[in-house]
Order: C-alpha cells, then structure tokens, then sequence
C-alpha cells in the first residue's frame, strides 16, 4: 500500500523524455491556470469600477506601466496559445490529425501561431492594423 | 450517459463556444485597458459587450472549474484533499461570475 501510494501520478513529468506533445500538454495546464487566475482578476477590476473614477485612477497607473504593458502581452500570449491549443484538441475529438507526424506538425503551428496571433491581437486591439 | 462523459462532453461544448469569445475579448481588453474610467465603464456597461462579457465570465469559470478538476485528478493523492479542492473551486465558479455580472450590470455612464 506504501509502494502503490509513492507512485509517481501523471503525465509523469520527472521521468519521460521530454517531447513537443509533452511540452504542449504542460503548457496547456500551466497557462490555463494563469487563464482562470487572470480572468478573476479582470473580474475584481470590472467589479471594481463600482468604487468610482478615483479608485480606478491606481489601477490605470500601473496599468500604463511598463509591467502593466508586459502582462498585457502575456496575457495575450497565455490566451493565444490556449484558443490554438484548444483548437487541436476540438480537431483530435473529431478524429482528425492524431497521427504522431501530423500531432507534431500541428504542435508547432499552435507554438509558431500563439506567437503571430499574440502580435496580430494585440496590433488589432491597439488599431495598429 | 456515464458522469465522466458528461463532464467531458461540457468541457468539449463549452471550450468551442469560449474559443470566438476568447478572441473577441483579447481584442477589446487590449484596447481599453489603458483607457480612461468613462471609457472603460463604456465597454462593460453597454450592449453588446456587456452581454458578451457575460456570456464570456459564465463559460469561462465552467470550463476552468472542470478543467481545473481534471489537474486535481491527477495530483492530489488524498482523496479529502480533492474533493474540498474540487468544493472550492465549483463555489469560486459560481459566486465569481455572479458577482462581477450583477457589479456590471449596476454600472452606470
């Protein structure tokens, strides 16, 4: 019973090979959770609008930061690799391209595509383009 | 139909309809992010992106919570543990999108 509880739980990470499905799928995990956590704080910030112009002065100056600036950008990244991400999942439930060449092939499209959509995103949202 | 499958057929369902609100969203966050208060109080306190807004909040919690679940699976050994984990997380994905649509939908211009 010791033995069984000492197993290690998946996926494993400390004893497989690292490999691109792997790398996606931690990743996948990781900026979900950064999702959900950044997603609570957009709804303090909405909720916070209620406290007036005043109180939403502290928020807009840090905001207009630098790091503000940058987890911005993060964010858009986090949000980006997950709308791909979830893209090739919803495509692998329907039964297509589950087959390790094309499952690696798309596994780049989304790391490339996160990257093109996060500038794309962030130009579109700023009406640079 | 089996709970498991049930569960993952929600979190299939709601990751195809958050996948067009995600985007929709990072678009307009980056816009007014920066944005002076009456600007911003706009975007959450008129139509269409307060409804969008919304509807955004309700599936994003829906989806995290499951999804968040499925994390707990695989890591929390003590079943206790879990199940408290897996409490707080459905109470948070229901009380935070309540809040923050009844908070938006009392904004005013």
């Amino acid at each position: 019973m010791m033995q069984y509880k000492n197993n290690p739980l998946t996926p494993h990470l400390q004893i497989y090979r690292w490999q691109i499905s792997s790398l996606l799928s931690i990743t996948h995990r990781i900026v979900g959770v950064i999702n959900f956590t950044a997603i609570s704080l957009i709804c303090i910030w909405s909720v916070s609008l209620l406290l007036g112009q005043l109180n939403y002065e502290i928020t807009k100056i840090f905001l207009q930061s630098f790091l503000g600036k940058f987890m911005i950008i993060c964010l858009c990244w986090t949000f980006s690799f997950h709308i791909l991400n979830e893209i090739r999942h919803l495509c692998w439930d329907l039964g297509y391209g589950f087959d390790l060449k094309t499952s690696k092939i798309t596994g780049i499209i989304v790391i490339i595509g996160s990257f093109v959509l996060t500038v794309g995103t962030y130009l579109l949202g700023r009406n640079l383009i | 139909m089996n709970s498991s499958t049930k569960k993952w057929l929600f979190i299939k369902f709601s990751s195809a309809i958050l996948i067009p609100l995600m985007l929709w969203f990072l678009v307009n966050l980056v816009s007014v992010y920066d944005s002076n208060y009456p600007e911003v109080v706009s975007f959450f306190a008129t139509q269409p992106s307060k409804i969008l807004f919304s509807i955004f909040i309700i599936f994003a919690f829906f989806f995290s919570s499951l999804t968040i679940s499925e994390i707990f699976e695989d890591y929390i050994h003590d079943e206790k543990i879990k199940n408290a984990a897996n409490k707080s997380v459905y109470i948070f994905a229901i009380i935070m999108p309540l809040i923050t649509i009844i908070g938006i939908f009392n904004l005013t211009l």
